[in-house]
C-alpha cells in the first residue's frame, strides 16, 4: 500500500517534469561534519536537489506519506507535497520558488525547501554555491546570531529594532553617549558601521559580539524591551535629563513610571488612510468614526483616570497592524483598547461585541505536535523546547486580563445601549497578537445596517460610547488595582443591627505589587 | 519515451479532452456541504451537489470555487461572504493535514474593506467547508497571490493555519 501509494506520488511529481532536465550531477552538502555528494538538477532556472540523498546527507530519513513527503532531520519533521510550491514545518509555511519534480522515480525539491525547513526548525542556514555547486549547511546556534538592524523615528521616540536569527542572551550597557548591547554569542553582522540621520541615533557599528549605538546628544536616553516571533531587541531614545556624574553604567530597562495599576492607555483607531475599513449604505467611512471616537476617548480617559493616553493614529493615515501593537509595548502601555466598527452581509445585524485574543486551537495542534516530535526525537533540539516557552509566555500571559477587560466593556456597552448584546468573543485578531498587556477590541455598531451607520454619525451617539467605554475603563481599572492592592478595597456596608461586630475588610487578592500590567500577576478568575 | 508517446498521440484523432479528463479523473456528481452566514450570523452547511473528481487534492479547488459563488438562494449574491472578484488560484493539501489556500482577485489584493464579523465569517466559512468535506483537511493556511498574508480586510490574522471554531457554527449544522 505504501509502495503504490508512494508511485501515485511520483506519478504526480513526474507531469511536473515533463519538461526534461536541462543540467545535472553531482553537488556538495557541506556540512560542519563533512562533505557528503549529493544529485542536482538545474532546471529553468532553479536548483532541485535529490530530497532522498540530502535528508539522508543531513542525517535525517524521508518517507513518503498521503499528499507528498515527509523529511525528518534532527528531530524536526517538514513535509512537501506533489504539485505544491509549499512546505510545512509544525505550523509554518516553507515557500519555494516552485513546485517539487520527480525525476526517474525520485523526489526533487528546490534547495530552497532545505533552507525553509532547517531555518525554521533547526536554526540552521542553507545556502546554494552555484560556482562550487556546494549546498553550505551553517549551525546557527549559540555560536553565531544573525542581527538586521532596522532605525525609525516614531512620534519623537528614535527606535532601534535588532531583529536575532534566534533567540540569544545579552546585555545592555551604558556608555557616555552610546549604549552597548553585548551579545554572549558571536554575531554576524549585516555591516561594520552605518551612519543614521536621526535625531538621538548618529550611528551603529559591530565589533566581535558589540553592537554599540552611538547617540546624537549626552542626554538622549533609552529604553529596551524584547519581543518574540521572530526574537527582536528593541531599542527607544529620547531627550532626557543629563546625566549626572558617576551614574552607574549598566542600564536596566526599566518602565517610564513604575508606580503599579493602570497609568498608560494606548486607544487604537482601526484602520486609516487608504485602508479605509468597512463602509456603511450612506458611504460613512470606519476609519473617520473610529478616529473621531478615539480623539474623543483619549480626552475622557485623560481627564477622567488622569492616565497618559496615546492614539496609534492621530490623523487619517495608515499605521500598520504590527505598528500599532509595538507602539503600546514601546510605551509599555497597560491597557490596549482597539476601536472599530462592525459590517455584515446580515444587513440587519446590530449591537456591540468585544473581542480578545484566542489561543487558536491551531496553535494548541502545532504546539502538541511539537512537543511529540520533540519527545520522539532522539536528538533533542533545545530551540523546540525555547519555542514552546516562549509560545506560552506570548500567548497565554495576559488572556485573564483581556478577558476582565472585555467583559467590562461589553457589560457597560450593554447597559449604555440597550441594543442587541452580541456579547464578549475570542478571535485572533492581528492587532492584539504581540500586545504585552491587556488588550481588547470592540466592536462599537454595525455601520453595515443604515440605522446603525446614521446613529454612528452623530455625536450624540458618540459621545454615548465615549462615556460608556471611559466607565468600562475606569471599571477594570478599580477592580485590577483592587486586585493588585494598590487601591484599598471598599469596606462592606455596616452589618444589619442584629450583628454585634462588622467584619474585617477582606486581605487584597495578591501579595507581591507588580511592576507592569498582569503577566506579573496572573490571578485566578 | 513520454515524448514520443505524446507525438503518436498527437497522430491519432483526439476524443473530447473534457471526458477523457473526467473519467481520468473519476470525475462523478457528488454531494458537498458549503458554509454561509444564516441570518443568526452564524454558520450553516448548505448541501450541493457538483461534478467533483475522486482526488481529495483535485477536488479541494473546486469546492472552494463553489463556495466562492455564494448561496444558491435567490439573495444569494448579497450573502456572498467573499468579495465576488476573488479568484481560487489553488490549493493544495499537504502532509499532515494543512491545506494551503491561494486566493486573489483585485478586492483581496488591493484591500478589503469591511468588518471584523464579516471577515470571520467569510475565512472560517472557508475552514469550515474545506474540514467538513475532505477528512484530510485539518487546518488551513490562506496565502494572497502566492505569498503569505497579514489578514484578508485588517482583523483576523492569516499568519498562522486556522482550525474550524465550532462557535461559529449554526449547532445543527456541526
Amino acid at each position: 500500500m505504501k509502495r503504490l501509494l508512494s508511485l501515485g506520488i511520483l506519478l504526480v511529481l513526474a507531469v511536473a517534469s515533463i519538461v526534461l532536465a536541462q543540467t545535472s550531477g553531482q553537488a556538495t552538502l557541506r556540512t560542519p561534519a563533512g562533505d557528503h555528494p549529493f544529485t542536482y538538477v538545474q532546471q529553468s532556472g532553479q536548483i532541485y536537489v535529490n530530497a532522498t540523498e540530502v535528508a539522508t546527507a543531513l542525517g535525517g530519513t524521508i518517507a513518503p506519506d498521503a499528499n507528498g513527503f515527509k523529511v525528518t532531520v534532527g528531530g524536526a519533521t517538514a513535509a512537501f507535497g506533489a504539485d505544491s510550491r509549499y512546505g510545512v514545518v509544525r505550523d509554518d509555511l516553507i515557500e519555494m520558488p516552485v513546485p517539487p519534480i520527480a525525476i526517474e522515480g525520485k523526489p526533487y525539491v528546490p534547495w530552497q525547501f532545505f533552507q525553509g525547513f532547517l531555518a525554521k526548525a533547526t536554526s540552521q542556514d542553507v545556502a546554494w554555491d552555484a560556482a562550487a555547486r556546494t549546498l553550505v549547511v551553517r549551525p546557527l546556534t549559540r555560536d553565531a546570531v544573525g542581527v538586521q538592524v532596522s532605525v525609525a523615528n516614531v512620534q519623537g521616540i528614535s527606535k532601534i529594532v535588532l531583529t536575532l536569527s534566534a533567540p540569544s542572551e545579552y546585555s545592555i550597557v551604558k556608555e557616555p553617549q552610546a549604549y552597548l548591547v553585548r551579545f554572549r554569542a558571536p554575531v554576524r553582522a549585516p555591516f561594520g558601521e552605518q551612519t543614521y540621520e536621526d535625531p538621538y541615533i548618529a550611528k551603529v557599528t559591530f565589533a566581535g559580539s558589540d553592537l554599540r549605538i552611538q547617540l546624537t546628544a549626552p542626554e538622549v536616553v533609552g529604553d529596551a524591551y524584547q519581543l518574540e516571533s521572530p526574537p527582536r531587541i528593541v531599542l527607544d531614545f529620547r531627550k532626557g535629563a543629563a546625566p549626572a556624574p558617576g551614574t552607574p553604567g549598566v542600564q536596566q530597562p526599566s518602565r517610564p513610571q513604575d508606580t503599579p495599576g493602570i497609568r498608560t492607555i494606548v486607544i487604537d483607531p482601526g484602520h486609516g488612510g487608504r485602508e479605509v475599513g468597512a463602509v456603511g449604505p450612506g458611504g460613512l467611512m470606519e476609519k473617520d468614526i473610529t478616529l473621531a471616537i478615539a480623539r474623543k476617548l483619549q480626552t475622557a480617559l485623560a481627564g477622567k483616570l488622569g492616565a497618559r493616553v496615546v492614539l496609534t493614529r492621530e490623523d487619517d493615515s495608515v499605521v500598520s497592524l504590527d505598528q500599532r501593537t509595538a507602539l503600546a509595548n514601546q510605551y509599555k502601555a497597560d491597557l490596549f483598547l482597539s476601536v472599530h466598527l462592525n459590517a455584515a452581509v446580515v444587513k440587519d445585524a446590530k449591537g456591540s461585541e468585544t473581542y480578545f485574543l484566542s489561543l487558536e486551537a491551531s496553535d494548541e495542534l502545532a504546539k502538541k505536535a511539537a512537543e511529540s516530535e520533540n519527545a520522539q526525537s532522539s536528538v533533542p533540539n533545545p530551540n523546540a523546547d525555547l519555542n514552546l516557552i516562549l509560545w506560552d509566555l506570548a500567548h497565554q500571559a495576559y488572556v485573564d486580563e483581556s478577558s476582565r477587560l472585555a467583559q467590562a466593556i461589553q457589560e457597560e456597552m450593554n447597559a449604555a445601549t440597550g441594543v442587541a448584546n452580541r456579547g464578549v468573543k475570542q478571535a485572533p485578531f492581528k492587532v492584539l497578537v504581540g500586545a504585552t498587556m491587556p488588550a481588547a477590541l470592540v466592536e462599537v455598531g454595525f455601520i453595515s445596517n443604515p440605522e446603525e451607520e446614521a446613529k454612528l454619525q452623530s455625536e450624540e451617539f458618540q459621545n454615548l460610547m465615549v462615556q460608556t467605554l471611559t466607565k468600562a475603563v475606569e471599571r477594570y481599572k478599580t477592580d485590577y488595582e483592587t486586585r493588585i492592592g494598590v487601591i484599598q478595597p471598599a469596606a462592606p456596608a455596616p452589618a444589619p443591627a442584629a450583628t454585634t461586630t462588622a467584619p474585617a475588610a477582606p486581605a487584597p487578592t495578591t501579595t507581591a505589587a507588580p511592576t507592569s500590567a498582569a503577566p506579573q500577576t496572573r490571578t485566578e478568575r | 519515451m513520454l515524448l514520443i508517446a505524446v507525438a503518436v498521440s498527437g497522430c491519432r484523432k483526439k476524443p473530447p479532452a473534457a471526458a477523457n479528463l473526467n473519467a481520468a479523473n473519476k470525475v462523478a456528481v457528488r454531494m458537498v456541504r458549503l458554509y454561509y452566514e444564516t441570518p443568526q450570523m452564524l454558520l450553516a452547511a448548505e448541501p450541493r451537489n457538483i461534478a467533483l473528481p475522486e482526488s481529495a487534492a483535485a477536488a479541494m479547488p473546486v469546492v472552494v470555487r463553489e463556495l466562492m459563488k455564494g448561496p444558491a438562494s435567490p439573495a444569494g449574491a448579497a450573502l456572498r461572504l467573499f468579495p465576488a472578484d476573488t479568484v481560487v488560484r489553488g490549493t493544495y493539501l499537504l502532509p499532515g493535514g494543512t491545506v494551503v489556500v491561494d486566493l486573489g482577485g483585485t478586492t483581496l489584493s488591493q484591500g478589503w474593506g469591511t468588518g471584523s464579523h464579516h471577515e470571520l465569517m467569510a475565512v472560517y466559512s472557508l475552514v469550515q467547508t474545506l474540514a467538513t468535506n475532505f477528512a484530510d483537511a485539518r487546518r488551513v493556511r490562506i496565502v494572497i497571490n502566492g505569498t503569505p498574508a497579514e489578514t484578508l480586510a485588517g482583523h483576523v490574522s492569516l499568519s498562522r493555519s486556522l482550525v474550524p471554531q465550532p462557535g461559529l457554527v449554526d449547532p445543527r449544522s456541526r
